[in-house]
């Protein structure tokens, strides 16, 4: 599973009687007559990263709606039940007609059966976001656009540990979610290859969406243990949480903060120095990327050469936070 | 306790008071996770985690407790603090209005949703139950729609203007204490007047022991019920409010913990499933509660992989203790009558 804001909650009894799924044209002419439909599944339309990927597949769809073809985009109303959810998507989006599916295996094992119905139906399927080459391979897809958890982690702790942060503690928010773990496992082998430490505090999801639960129990960890220096969390709202706590444990200045993603707040306090940098996945690239490719090839046979496209990591600290700062501004970055 | 003392120290009167369950169920995960996290979860440093955890909860515990005493349920307070959070940041932060102008609008919101969910309850007559869990999707949808239709982006950054930041996102005694913590002793207090000192506190006993008795002796069961209602939704705006200020941005997928850990609260501080029954310090424990288990394990240095599990045989333990003392509270009442 791959997505910045873990929805891992049992958010509601009920929510699985209702309806599941939301479908929203983007920017398009009504009628594609004659062009290509593009489908992309994606997550939540809620989640901040979510949001991000859907406007590159918005301005992607520009395009595609120049060429008289339209883009649609389909997401879960939650994540209880992603795989299965995401696997219904495909179908539904193989029985609208798609010429080209875009869509992020997160739960491979849940999303594969339905993929292939669509491969075996001659529509060409781009994975995005999650699932890497591996996946690509299983279901003969067209290619991987996205980033590398395991990559971004570790160039993450190396970062830390080149810049004197030596014992790292990894907020995991998602703990069990395969992407967040890859994230933390990422961290502390980065971490270990320079020499230096770290561990992560999985918080549970009778959490979700309480700052202030996060908050104090990145507290007591950093009371808890005082050889830790660094802090590095998997979501935006939970680095605004982890600053927080850093200076009720007063430690402000002794624990370096970094995080997972963007948002005005994170470059805002790494271009104040409380904040040593952020790791970027530049998710308005997947949503972009992934959504061309897949018209192209659909339309005209164009595709890229390289498998997989790697849209990050791409770390922004205080030498290059000033330009990203515009990009988040737009809700491009 | 007071009352009771008062009365004659008997120990029989004092475990039959309705919320010696819930002090009994707060003492023991104190103790358990005093011993288990020693110094650090007893220092200041220590109590301000899990006291300020309590304060947000319990400033949406009792007004919800209200509200359950009265025999109704509210699930739509997670939807209506994001709500309130992203009015608060929209207005004052995105469009950038004075911040006074963003938190009237937050709590107005917070209290026209709560109005909404009694009207529609009374009139129609379906359980709340499902009114306010179509209430706590609507409003996130609406949220989500209008967020992103506005700022184009689901998470909103906000800072206050002064004084309002000291008001509602400050941090008191050495950066340790919430603000909130000052709220939540407030809302008990008011919590605590309307249920004790006002015939309004009277009428929700009634209504929640039987709704059809109440109604005869010519209480505004209606009017009652909307106005709770409209409190719940006040307490879920103001934590709001506070969350928004204190972390200097809103969230669209904020809050949804706070249905379930309310209702948690409210059953572990003694309050019945059923209405009628419940008092203010119970509720107020019952927070307490929640929130030494809810952070206690940090200081436990545990492997944080088991802090659900232990949660939740806690928060079972604590609403078994609970029991046993309400029954004997309850039957204690009975043999006094029968005599």
């Amino acid at each position: 599973m791959k997505f910045t804001r873990t929805a891992k909650v049992a958010s509601l009894l009920a929510v699985s009687a209702l309806a599941l799924t939301t479908a929203t044209g983007i920017a398009t002419s009504a009628q594609a007559a004659g062009g290509v439909k593009v489908y992309v599944i994606g997550g939540m339309p809620s989640d901040p990263f979510w949001s991000v990927v859907k406007r590159g597949a918005e301005s992607a769809g520009a395009a595609v709606s120049a060429a008289g073809g339209s883009v649609t985009w389909l997401g879960p109303q939650n994540y209880d039940n992603l795989g299965p959810d995401a696997g219904k998507l495909v179908d539904n989006a193989i029985s609208a007609g798609a010429d080209a599916i875009v869509v992020a295996d997160w739960v491979p094992a849940a999303e594969n059966p339905a993929i292939k119905r669509a491969v075996a139906a001659h529509i060409p399927v781009v994975i995005y976001n999650a699932g890497g080459t591996a996946a690509v391979k299983q279901v003969k897809g067209l290619t991987y656009i996205g980033s590398d958890e395991s990559v971004a982690g570790k160039a993450g702790g190396v970062y830390f540990a080149t810049h004197g942060v030596k014992n790292v503690l990894c907020v995991n928010t998602g703990p069990g979610n395969a992407n967040y773990e890859a994230r933390c496992n990422g961290i502390i082998a980065g971490e270990k290859s320079k020499g230096g430490k770290g561990k992560q505090l999985p918080l549970p999801a009778s959490n979700f969406g309480n700052p202030t639960a996060v908050s104090n129990a990145v507290k007591a960890a950093l009371t808890k243990d005082k050889t830790i220096t660094g802090v590095i969390t998997l979501g935006v709202q939970d680095a605004d949480s982890s600053a927080a706590a850093i200076t009720a444990a007063g430690r402000a200045g002794k624990v370096k903060l970094a995080t997972f993603d963007l948002s005005s707040n994170t470059l805002d306090r790494i271009g104040a120095g409380t904040q040593l940098f952020a790791i970027d996945q530049q998710p308005w690239l997947q949503g972009y990327l992934a959504t061309s490719v897949a018209w192209q090839y659909a339309q005209y046979g164009i595709k890229p050469a390289t498998s997989p496209v790697l849209t990050g990591p791409a770390i922004v600290d205080k030498s290059n936070v000033a330009v990203v700062k515009s990009g988040v501004a737009g809700g491009v970055r | 306790m007071s009352q009771s003392t008062k009365k004659g120290l008997s120990l029989g009167s004092l475990v039959r008071r309705p919320e010696f369950g819930a002090l009994i169920g707060a003492l023991a995960v104190y103790i358990f996770f005093a011993v288990a996290g020693g110094p650090d979860f007893m220092n200041i440093g220590g109590t301000a985690s899990w006291l300020n955890v309590s304060a947000e909860l319990g400033i949406i515990a009792l007004p919800v407790a209200m509200v359950m005493i009265a025999g109704d349920l509210d699930l739509s307070v997670g939807s209506i603090l994001a709500s309130s959070s992203m009015t608060l940041a929209i207005v004052s932060g995105y469009f950038g209005l004075p911040t006074w102008i963003g938190i009237i609008a937050a709590l107005a919101f917070g209290v026209l949703v709560g109005l909404i969910n009694g009207i529609v309850v009374t009139k129609t007559n379906l359980p709340s139950f499902v009114v306010t869990l179509a209430t706590q999707f609507g409003v996130s949808g609406i949220t989500l729609g209008f967020t992103r239709l506005i700022t184009g982006s689901t998470s909103v950054p906000f800072t206050a203007d002064q004084p309002f930041q000291a008001m509602f996102g400050s941090m008191l005694f050495g950066d340790k204490f919430e603000v909130a913590v000052v709220w939540w002793i407030i809302m008990a207090i008011v919590v605590s007047i309307v249920l004790y000192k006002s015939p309004f506190g009277n009428w929700i006993y009634a209504i929640g022991g039987d709704v059809v008795s109440a109604r005869a002796t010519g209480i505004p069961v209606s009017k009652v019920r909307i106005w709770l209602f409209a409190g719940s939704g006040f307490g879920a705006a103001l934590v709001a409010v506070i969350q928004t200020t204190l972390y200097s941005s809103a969230q669209v997928s904020n809050g949804q913990s706070f249905v379930f850990n309310s209702i948690i609260a409210v059953v572990i501080g003694g309050v019945l499933l059923t209405g009628g029954y419940g008092s203010t310090i119970g509720v107020t424990l019952g927070t307490i509660t929640f929130g030494i288990v809810n952070q206690g394990i940090y200081y436990t240095g545990w492997n944080a992989d088991w802090a659900a599990l232990i949660l939740g045989i806690l928060l079972l333990i604590a609403v078994l203790t609970n029991n046993t003392f309400r029954r004997l509270a309850i039957s204690g009442g009975k043999k006094k009558e029968k005599k």
